[in-house]
C-alpha cells in the first residue's frame, strides 16, 4: 500500500512539471503583457518594473528561475496586485474554497445517497419519479441561474440569510453558496446511486436477504449501500478537486474571496505568476484526489488490487 | 415582477442646509456638511460601499485604478483635499502662496496634522513621497503626471537623480514647489492619490508589506483596519486625524463586487448602501423600483473612437473622418442603448465651468442634414456603395450592452454610407498593447479626466505624448497647447485651449460619442455627499440617519 502511494506520488512529479511548463509557455506566448495599461508607462519606469520581475531576461532563464523558486515554496510576486505575493493570495483564498467545496461535497453525499437509494427501492413510484425529475433539473440548471435565484429569494425577499460576503466561522454565510454549489452534485450522486442500486437490488444475494426476512433498513444500509458507492467514489475523485477549485460563478455571486476568480482575472491580466501558482495548486489537487479515490475504491471493493 | 424594494424611511428630511460657501478661493471653502434638519443620526455610524474591483495596491504611488482611489481618498490626505463638491480645499496644508510669475508655490502645512500612529505630518514626508513617485525604481505607473514640477520628467526618464526634483522642505511645515511653467490647475493635481504622502519609516521597515493592516500608517480620516484580498477592505476612524471631531462614520467597509448585477442584488438585500456602478440596461427598472436612490450626474469623461493618422484608410483623409463623424446618430444611440444615462457628445471636453465648449458646425444641423453631408464627404473621400469602406472597430471584449452599441454604430454607417464595418474584439490587454503600438486604424478610446482642466483632455492629441495613440499631429494645435502652458492667466489660457479644441474638431481628429455619467445607488439614509464632476465622495463627510430596515 505505502509502496503504491509512493509510486503514485513519484509519478505525479513529471506530470506537474509538464503542466507548469505548458502553462508557462502558453502564458508567455499570449499577446499583451502584464504591464500593458490604459495609461502607457514611461520607458524607464517600465524597464524598472520589468527588471523587478526579471521579465527582461531570456525566457529559459525566467523559467529556470521560476522552477527554482517554486521548489523553495515561493510562487513569486503577483504582477497584478503589487505588494502582494502569490503565496499570500493563495493562503488567503484557498481555505475559503476548501470550506465551501468540502461542505458542498458533504451535502451532496448526505442528500444524494439516501435519495438515490430510496428511489431505487421504490422504483417507478412517485418517490422515484419526482426526485429523479428534480435531479435532471438540478443537473441541467446552471449555477449562474440557481445562485442569483437563491440570493433573490432568501436574501432580498425573505431576509433570512446574507446575500453574500464571507465571514470566518459564520455558518449563515456558508448556507447559500454551499446549496448553490451542491445542487447539481446532489442530483449526480442520486442518479449514480439509483443506477447502481437497481443492479445490486436485482442480484441474488439481496433476494436471499429478503427471503430471509431481513428488515428493509438492514438490506439497504448493510448489503446494498457499499457496492453502490464504488461508482460514486470514482465520480468524486476528480469532481472534488473541481468543486474545490472551479467555483468561480459561486465565488462571484456570493462575493467569496476564493482563488477561482483570481485564476480568471489573473489570466486576463497576464499575471503570469498568479496563474502559474494556481495552476500548480489545481494540478496537485487533481492528482491528490484521484489517488484518494483509487485508495477508497480498493477499500470499498476488495476485488480491486492496487498493485495491478 | 417587482422585487421587494428596500422599505422607505419614515423620515422627515426637510432641507439640506447649504453645505458649502461658493467662494472662489479654495482656501476659504467650508468643508463639513450640515446635517439634515429634522432627522437624527443613527446610533451606529458605519457604511458599506461597493467598488468595482479589488484595488491593485493600497500604495498611493503604485496605483491608478478607480477602486484604489476610492479607498485611498479615505486613508490618506494630500496637501489639498476635496470638499463635498469635489473641489480642492486645504488638507494637510492650511494655506499657500503663489509667486508673481506663477511658477513657485509655498505651502504651509497644518500644525496639528498627524499620522495614524500619532507622529506629525511634515514637509519632509511630502518631499519623500513625491521623489518616490518620480523615481523610476519605484515603478509608479503614472509618474509623468508630475511633469509640471521642475526636473520631474528628467527623473522619471532616468536622466537625473530623484533628489533634483523641484520641491524643497524649508522647515517641518513649509514646502516649496518649483514649476516648469505656471500651472493654474496645480491644486487639482495635488489632490490626486499619487501625490498623497506615505510614511517613510513603514516603507523602509516593511518593504512591500507596508500596506498590510498591521503595518500601514496613513494620515487620512480613516485607518486601515482589515483586508480580505479579493473581497473587502475595512477602515476605521483615525483618532489622530486633525478633523476627527467632525468625522461621523466609525467605520467604512469597501466590498469589491466586479459583477454589476450582483452589486445591485446586494444593494437590494441591504448589504451595501453606496454602490459605484450598475448596467445601463438595468437603469429603467432601477428607476422604477428605487426612484431617487438611483443617482446619475455628469462625470468628467468622454467615450469616443480614435482614428489612426498613420494608417489607411484615415491617413490624409479628413473627408472620410468627417463623414463617419456625421453619420452617427448619437442622440438615438444614447436614448435607445444607454437609456438616457449618458449625454451625447459632439466635442471633446465635457461641460466645465468657465470653459466655452467648442461644438463643431454640424452640431447645429439635424441628423438628416448631417447624413446628406456625410454622403457627399464619403464620395469625396473616394468611396461609394460599389466601393465601400471596409474597416474594423477594435474594442475590448465586453458585455452585450457595449457590443450592441458598436453594432449600432456600424449599422448606421452601413445604412447612411454603405460602409462595410465590423467589430474586432480582443482582450483588454491585447487591445491596449496594439493601440500603444499604433496598429489599429479605428479603436475604442475613452478618457476620464484626472482633474477638471481641458489640458488633461487635449494632451491626448499632443505630438509625442504617449497617450496620443492615433499619432495625430498638427503644428498649430501643438503651438496653442505650448502657449497655454506658459500662460498664467487662466481665462486667457482657456481661450487658447478652446482654439486648440476647435482645431481638433476641424481636423475631425477623433469621433466623440457620449460623456460619461456617474452611476450610484445610494440609500436615502446615507447623507453627506453631493454629485460632483470628478465623482469622488469622501467618506469623511458621510453620515447615517436613523432608519428602519435596510
Amino acid at each position: 500500500m505505502l509502496r503504491y502511494i509512493l509510486r503514485r506520488v513519484l509519478e505525479s512529479v513529471p506530470t506537474l512539471l509538464l503542466i507548469v511548463t505548458l502553462a508557462f509557455v502558453l502564458l508567455h506566448a499570449a499577446p499583451g503583457g502584464p504591464f500593458a495599461a490604459d495609461k502607457p508607462m514611461l520607458p524607464e519606469i517600465r524597464r524598472s518594473i520589468e527588471a523587478r520581475y526579471h521579465l527582461e531576461e531570456p525566457l529559459w532563464r525566467q523559467y529556470l528561475r521560476y522552477l527554482a523558486d517554486v521548489l523553495h515554496g515561493d510562487l513569486g510576486p503577483s504582477f497584478q496586485y503589487r505588494n502582494t505575493s502569490v503565496n499570500q493570495i493563495i493562503a488567503a483564498g484557498f481555505p475559503v474554497d476548501v470550506s465551501v467545496g468540502l461542505s458542498a461535497i458533504a451535502v451532496a453525499l448526505l442528500l444524494g445517497i439516501p435519495i438515490g437509494l430510496n428511489a431505487a427501492w421504490r422504483r417507478n413510484s412517485l418517490w422515484d419519479r419526482i426526485p429523479m425529475a428534480l435531479a435532471v433539473a438540478g443537473i441541467s440548471l446552471p449555477v449562474f441561474v440557481i445562485a442569483p435565484l437563491l440570493v433573490l429569494v432568501f436574501a432580498v425577499r425573505l431576509h433570512w440569510l446574507p446575500a453574500a460576503d464571507w465571514v470566518h466561522g459564520s455558518p449563515s454565510h456558508l448556507v447559500l453558496p454551499v446549496l448553490a454549489l451542491s445542487l447539481p452534485y446532489i442530483a449526480y450522486v442520486a442518479r449514480i446511486v439509483r443506477g447502481s442500486a437497481l443492479e445490486v437490488l436485482a442480484s441474488a444475494y439481496i433476494r436471499t436477504a429478503r427471503a430471509k426476512g431481513l428488515p428493509t433498513r438492514r438490506i439497504l444500509l448493510h448489503h446494498t449501500l457499499r457496492p453502490c458507492l464504488a461508482p460514486v467514489v470514482s465520480f468524486l475523485g476528480p469532481t472534488t478537486a473541481g468543486v474545490i477549485t472551479i467555483s468561480i460563478v459561486v465565488e462571484t455571486v456570493f462575493g467569496l474571496p476564493g482563488i477561482g476568480r483570481f485564476f480568471v482575472t489573473g489570466a486576463l491580466n497576464r499575471d503570469y505568476t498568479l496563474v502559474l501558482g494556481i495552476t500548480i495548486l489545481y494540478g496537485t489537487l487533481i492528482i491528490l484526489f484521484n489517488l484518494l479515490a483509487d485508495l477508497c475504491y480498493a477499500w470499498i471493493d476488495p476485488r480491486v488490487r492496487l498493485e495491478s | 415582477m417587482s422585487l421587494a424594494a428596500p422599505r422607505r424611511l419614515a423620515l422627515a428630511v426637510t432641507a439640506l442646509l447649504g453645505a458649502c460657501s461658493h467662494h472662489d478661493d479654495p482656501q476659504a471653502r467650508i468643508t463639513a456638511p450640515a446635517i439634515s434638519v429634522g432627522s437624527a443620526l443613527a446610533g451606529v455610524q458605519t457604511v458599506a460601499r461597493m467598488i468595482e474591483d479589488f484595488p491593485r495596491s493600497l500604495d498611493p504611488q503604485l496605483t491608478t485604478d478607480i477602486p484604489a482611489q476610492r479607498v485611498l481618498d479615505d486613508l490618506f490626505e494630500g496637501l489639498v483635499t476635496l470638499d463635498i463638491d469635489g473641489r480642492p480645499i486645504p488638507g494637510a496644508a492650511t494655506s499657500w502662496q503663489l509667486s508673481a510669475d506663477g511658477k513657485t508655490w509655498i505651502f504651509h502645512l497644518r500644525e496639528g496634522a498627524r499620522w495614524s500612529n500619532g507622529a506629525p505630518v511634515t514637509a519632509e514626508d511630502f518631499l519623500y513621497s513625491w521623489r518616490r513617485e518620480v523615481d523610476p525604481k519605484t515603478g509608479a505607473g503614472y509618474a509623468q503626471a508630475l511633469s509640471p514640477i521642475v526636473n520631474a520628467m528628467d527623473i522619471a526618464l532616468g536622466r537625473k537623480p530623484a533628489e533634483t526634483l523641484g520641491v524643497e522642505a524649508n522647515d517641518a511645515h513649509t514646502l516649496t514647489v518649483h514649476l516648469v511653467a505656471p500651472t493654474p490647475y496645480l491644486l487639482e493635481l495635488l489632490d490626486q492619490v499619487y501625490l498623497y504622502p506615505v510614511y517613510r519609516p513603514a516603507i523602509e521597515r516593511y518593504g512591500d508589506d507596508w500596506v498590510r493592516p498591521e503595518h500601514i500608517v496613513s494620515n487620512g480620516a480613516f485607518a486601515l483596519h482589515e483586508e480580505t484580498i479579493g473581497n473587502r477592505i475595512t477602515l476605521s476612524a483615525n483618532p489622530y486625524y486633525w478633523d476627527a471631531a467632525r468625522v461621523h462614520l466609525q467605520s467604512v467597509v469597501y466590498y469589491s463586487i466586479p459583477d454589476r448585477a450582483q452589486a445591485v442584488l446586494r444593494y437590494l438585500a441591504g448589504d451595501v448602501q453606496f454602490t459605484d456602478s450598475f448596467a445601463a440596461s438595468q437603469r429603467p427598472w432601477l428607476k422604477r423600483t428605487l426612484g431617487e436612490q438611483v443617482v446619475n450626474s455628469p462625470w468628467l469623461g468622454i467615450y469616443m473612437l480614435g482614428f489612426n493618422f498613420k494608417l489607411p484608410p484615415f491617413r490624409d483623409n479628413a473627408p472620410l473622418r468627417r463623414a463617419l463623424n456625421l453619420a452617427v446618430d448619437r442622440a438615438a444611440l444614447t436614448r435607445a442603448l444607454k437609456y438616457d444615462m449618458y449625454q451625447p457628445a459632439d466635442t471633446l471636453m465635457p461641460p466645465l465651468s468657465g470653459y466655452q465648449p467648442q461644438h463643431p458646425p454640424w452640431a447645429a444641423s439635424s441628423q438628416l442634414e448631417r447624413n446628406a453631408l456625410a454622403q457627399r464627404l464619403y464620395r469625396e473621400a473616394g468611396y461609394s456603395r460599389e466601393h465601400p469602406l471596409r474597416v474594423n472597430i477594435s474594442t475590448p471584449v465586453q458585455g452585450a450592452d457595449e457590443r450592441h452599441y458598436f453594432e449600432a454604430v456600424a449599422a448606421m454607417w452601413h445604412a447612411v454610407l454603405g460602409a462595410d464595418v465590423s467589430l474586432d474584439e480582443s482582450e483588454f490587454r491585447v487591445l491596449v498593447q496594439n493601440r500603444e503600438l499604433h496598429l489599429l486604424p479605428l479603436y475604442q478610446a475613452a478618457w476620464i479626466g484626472d482633474f477638471p482642466d481641458p489640458v488633461n483632455f487635449l494632451q491626448l492629441f499632443y505630438s509625442g505624448n504617449a497617450l496620443n495613440y492615433g499619432l495625430y499631429s498638427n503644428a498649430h494645435f501643438d503651438a496653442l497647447l505650448d502657449a497655454a502652458a506658459q500662460e498664467p492667466d487662466n481665462a486667457v489660457r482657456y481661450r487658447l485651449l478652446e482654439q486648440a479644441e476647435q482645431q481638433l474638431n476641424d481636423d475631425a481628429a477623433y469621433l466623440p460619442l457620449y460623456y460619461y455619467a456617474t452611476r450610484h445607488l445610494i440609500k436615502p439614509y446615507v447623507q453627506g455627499w453631493h454629485s460632483n464632476l470628478v465623482d469622488r465622495n469622501l467618506s469623511r463627510y458621510l453620515y447615517i440617519l436613523e432608519h428602519q430596515g435596510s
